[in-house]
C-alpha cells in the first residue's frame, strides 16, 4: 500500500512548473553526462580512480594528514597496529573517560583495542543492536560514554574528511554523541577527491539496483559554532575533540 | 508566512544605522566571513575558482530550465528509496502537510535543524498550535527562538546579538545565573538540547541540495545538530524550495567546494549529511519515516520571469550579504522579511509581492560587489535594476516606488536635460540663487565654497541631510568649451 501523498498532486504541481517555463512536457534534449553514463562507463572511470590512487599513495596519505589537520582533526600516523592501539590508549587515558563505545567494524579485527583498554580499566561497549542490547539501552550507553571509536568507509585527501556509510554495527551516534571521537583510517580507505567518492557511490548505487543506503555522512573536524559574536566554539552538539589515526 | 515588514524599509534602515551595537556586530561579520572567503579563493587560485563558479552556474541553469523533469525524477527516486515526497504550492499547504504528519503520528516533540524555508513558512507557530513542542537546535536559531525574533543573516541568524544579550536571554528564559562566557553559553545549549534530541519524535531539517538521481537530501552544518535531528528521532521531514534539486550525485562535489568557502571561508564544513529514504532494516539507527516537502510559494513566479529566473540559482551562502555596503550598515532585520541582503532584495519582492517590497530593490548602490562574490555568478544588480524598472514603469500606481512629487520632478529633469536653452537658463538661475545665498546671513556653503552643507529646497534638502551637495562651479563646462577649448581645426 502506497501512502497517499499530501498537498498538491504531482501532475498538477509539475503542470504549474511547466506553465512558468512556458512550454509543454519536454524532457532535456541534450544528454546530461553525469546521468546518462552507463554502469560500464562508470566502471572504467572507477578503475582509473583506483589506478591514480595506487600510483600516488604515499603522497596522498600525506595530503590526507595535512588536510585533516587543517580541518580540525588531531592527526596521528601509525606505522602498525600496535602503535595505533598505543595511541588510542593514550587518547582515552587523557580524556579521563571510564566508559567508551565503539562500532562493530572490520577494522577492529586488525586493531584489537578492547583488551588493551580493558587492561587500563576502561569499560568498552560495542554498539550493535541485538536481543540483549535494544536500541534504547545502547543509546543510553552512548550518552554516558566519554569516547566513541569508529572506522572509516573512506577518507578524502582533498578535504581531510572521514566518510561514513550505514552498515550493521555502525551507529551514527558513536561518532557524534561522545565528547571525543577517534576515527581509524586505513590506507585502503583513502580516496583523493570528492569527485572520486561520488563517482564510486554512483557506481555502487547502480550496481545495487538503485540502492544508495540510508545515509552518507562526511565528518571533518570537531563540531563547532560561531553563532555568538563570531567566536568559534568547538563541541556544541557533537564532539569537541576528534582524532584521526592513519594506519600506513 | 511570517509578518511582512518590507514596506517599513526606510524607517527600519534609519533606525538600524543609528544602532551602534548592531554596527559592531556587522563589523564582525565583514571582517570574519569575507576575509576567510578571500583566503579560500586565493588558495584555490582565482582561475580555478572562476571555473568552479561557471560549472555550478551551468548545473543550476540546466536544472531550472528542466525543473519539471528533475522534480519528476526526484519524486521517482525518493519514493523508490522508501520516502515520501510532497509538493506544496504555498506556505499554508506546506505547513498543513507537516502538521498532518505530526498529528497522525502523535508527535509531541520536534527538533529542528536550521531551515530558512521553514522561516519563510512560519512553520513553528503552526506546529505549536497543535500541541507540538518545537525546538530550534542550531545555536543561532535557538537564541532567536528564545528571543522570539527572526534571523538577521542567512548563515549566522543571531549575529545581531552580543554575548551580553545572549547571556541575559539565557538567564531570563532558562533561569540560570548570568554568564557571558561564550563557551559556557554554548555548553548550556548543548545540555538543554541534547535531552530534546533523544526525546524528539520528529526531526525537521532544511536541505541545501536534493539529488534527483538518487532521491538524496543534503544538509551542510557545523554544529552536528543536523546530524542529530536527522538520525535520532523516529520521523524525519526535510523541507525546502523546489529549486534546490540538482540532477546527479556527481554534481554535488562542485557545490560542496563552493558553498562552505563562500559562506564561512571553510574548505568544508564539519558535517555534510546526505540522507536517502528512511532507515533500512539492517541499519543501527535512523528514522522509520522519511518525508520531503518541496515548496513553490511564489518560486514559479521567479521561474516564469526570464529576467529574474536566475535568483532561483541561489545556494544561500550569504556571501552577498557579507560584502554589501548596504547590509553592512543596516543589518538583516531592516529588510523586513526572511531573506535579507542583496539576494533578499530580489527574492523578497518576488515572494511577498512587489507592491509591499517595492523599496527593497532601491537598497543598493549597484556597486556590483554581490555579483562578484556570488559563487553562482548571479547578476543581482541587473535584477535589482529590472525590479526598479518594474516599479518605475508599472501602470499600477500602487506598485510604483516613487512618490508623485518625485515622479513630477523626474519628468521636469527629463525636459530640462532635453533642451540646451532651458538648461542654460536653469544654470543661470541657480547661479544667481547661489550668489544670493552667500550674501544672506544663513550661508550654507562651506569655506571653500565647493560644497553645500544644507539645502532648504526639497528634494535637495533630503540629500543634504546625510551628505554634502557639490556647489555649482563658477563656470560651466559648456561655457569653458565654447570660449576656451573649442577651436576650428579646419
Amino acid at each position: 500500500m502506497t501512502p497517499k501523498p499530501l498537498g498538491t498532486p504531482k501532475a498538477e504541481f509539475l503542470a504549474g512548473v511547466r506553465q512558468a517555463l512556458g512550454r509543454a512536457d519536454v524532457p532535456p534534449t541534450e544528454p546530461y553526462p553525469r546521468l546518462t553514463d552507463t554502469t560500464s562507463e562508470l566502471e572504467v572511470q572507477a578503475i582509473e580512480v583506483r589506478r591514480r590512487l595506487a600510483a600516488n599513495l604515499p603522497a596522498l596519505l600525506d595530503q590526507l594528514a595535512d588536510m585533516a589537520a587543517k580541518g580540525g582533526w588531531n592527526v596521528h600516523r601509525a606505522s602498525g597496529t600496535e602503535e595505533a592501539v598505543g595511541q588510542i590508549e593514550t587518547i582515552v587515558k587523557e580524556s579521563g573517560a571510564t566508559n567508551i563505545v565503539r562500532s562493530a567494524q572490520e577494522v577492529f579485527d586488525q586493531v584489537p583495542v578492547d583488551a588493551a583498554l580493558a587492561n587500563q580499566g576502561t569499560k568498552v561497549t560495542t554498539v550493535i543492536k541485538d536481543h540483549d542490547n535494544p536500541r534504547e539501552a545502547l543509546r543510553e550507553e552512548i550518552r554516558q560514554s566519554g569516547v566513541g571509536i569508529t572506522g572509516a568507509d573512506y577518507a578524502l585527501a582533498e578535504t581531510g574528511t572521514l566518510v561514513v556509510l550505514p552498515r550493521k554495527g555502525l551507529s551514527r551516534l558513536v561518532s557524534l554523541v561522545p565528547p571525543v571521537h577517534i576515527a581509524l583510517v586505513r590506507a585502503e580507505d583513502l580516496l583523493e577527491t570528492l569527485d572520486d567518492l561520488f563517482l564510486l557511490r554512483r557506481l555502487e548505487y547502480h550496481q545495487q539496483g538503485g540502492e544508495m543506503g540510508s545515509y552518507l555522512n562526511f565528518i571533518t573536524g570537531p563540531s563547532r559554532t560561531a553563532d555568538i559574536e563570531m567566536t568559534i566554539v568547538e563541541g556544541v552538539h557533537g564532539p569537541k575533540e576528534v582524532h584521526m589515526i592513519i594506519l600506513g | 508566512m511570517p509578518e511582512i515588514k518590507t514596506q517599513d524599509f526606510s524607517a527600519a534602515s534609519v533606525a538600524a544605522i543609528q544602532n551602534p551595537k548592531l554596527r559592531r556586530a556587522l563589523d564582525r561579520v565583514a571582517s570574519g566571513f569575507e576575509v576567510a572567503r578571500l583566503d579560500r579563493v586565493a588558495e584555490a587560485t582565482p582561475k580555478v575558482w572562476e571555473d568552479w563558479k561557471q560549472q555550478a552556474r551551468d548545473i543550476k541553469a540546466h536544472t531550472n530550465e528542466h525543473l519539471d523533469y528533475y522534480l519528476d525524477l526526484l519524486h521517482t527516486n525518493v519514493t523508490a528509496a522508501g520516502g515520501q515526497l510532497h509538493f506544496a504550492k504555498d506556505a499554508d499547504q506546506a505547513n498543513e502537510i507537516v502538521a498532518h504528519i505530526a498529528r497522525t503520528r502523535n508527535v509531541k516533540i520536534a527538533t529542528k535543524s536550521k531551515s530558512m524555508v521553514s522561516e519563510e513558512l512560519a512553520l513553528n507557530p503552526v506546529l505549536e498550535s497543535i500541541g507540538v513542542e518545537v525546538w530550534e537546535t542550531d545555536l543561532g536559531e535557538y537564541i532567536i527562538q528564545l528571543a522570539e525574533e527572526t534571523p538577521s543573516h542567512l548563515v549566522a541568524p543571531a549575529l545581531h546579538k552580543s554575548k551580553e544579550d545572549v547571556a541575559e536571554l539565557f538567564s531570563e528564559k532558562l533561569g540560570i545565573p548570568y554568564d557571558e562566557d561564550i563557551y559556557h553559553m554554548a555548553a548550556t545549549a548543548r545540555e538543554v538540547l541534547r535531552d530534546k534530541f533523544m526525546e524528539a519524535d520528529l526531526g525537521i531539517s532544511g536541505a541545501n541540495f536534493v539529488v534527483a538521481e538518487t532521491g538524496t537530501l543534503v544538509i551542510i552544518t557545523n554544529e552536528g545538530n543536523g546530524r542529530l535531528s536527522t538520525s535520532a528521532p523516529r520521523i524525519h521531514i526535510g523541507i525546502t524550495g523546489m529549486e534546490k534539486v540538482i540532477p546527479s550525485l556527481q554534481d554535488l562535489s562542485i557545490f560542496l567546494r563552493l558553498l562552505p568557502r563562500s559562506a564561512t571561508g571553510q574548505r568544508i564544513t564539519s558535517y555534510v549529511s546526505m540522507t536517502t529514504g528512511p532507515r533500512r532494516s539492517d541499519d543501527e539507527d535512523g528514522p522509520e519515516e522519511f518525508h520531503l516537502v518541496l515548496v513553490d510559494n511564489g518560486r514559479s513566479r521567479m521561474l516564469a520571469d526570464p529576467n529574474l529566473r536566475e535568483a532561483l540559482y541561489c545556494i544561500r551562502c550569504g556571501a552577498c550579504l557579507n560584502i554589501c555596503p548596504v547590509y553592512a550598515r543596516i543589518g538583516g532585520h531592516a529588510y523586513g522579511w526572511v531573506y535579507p541582503g542583496p539576494i533578499g532584495a530580489v527574492v523578497s519582492p518576488m515572494l511577498v509581492g512587489l507592491k509591499q517590497a517595492k523599496e527593497l530593490p532601491q537598497a543598493s548602490s549597484l556597486c556590483g560587489a554581490c555579483r562578484e562574490v556570488c559563487p553562482i555568478k548571479i547578476d543581482i544588480p541587473r535584477m535589482l535594476l529590472d525590479l526598479r524598472n518594474k516599479t518605475a514603469e508599472s501602470p499600477d500606481r500602487n506598485l510604483r516606488s516613487a512618490s508623485k512629487s518625485e515622479r513630477a520632478l523626474a519628468g521636469l529633469y527629463v525636459k530640462l536635460m532635453g533642451s540646451p536653452r532651458l538648461l542654460g537658463m536653469a544654470v543661470w538661475f541657480a547661479n544667481l540663487l547661489q550668489k544670493m545665498e552667500r550674501i544672506l546671513p544663513f550661508s550654507h556653503l562651506t569655506k571653500d565654497r565647493k560644497w553645500i552643507k544644507k539645502s532648504l529646497v526639497p528634494p535637495l534638502s533630503k540629500w543634504t541631510r546625510s551628505r554634502d551637495l557639490p556647489a555649482l562651479p563658477k563656470r560651466t563646462f559648456h561655457d569653458i568649451w565654447k570660449k576656451d577649448l573649442s577651436r576650428d581645426d579646419s
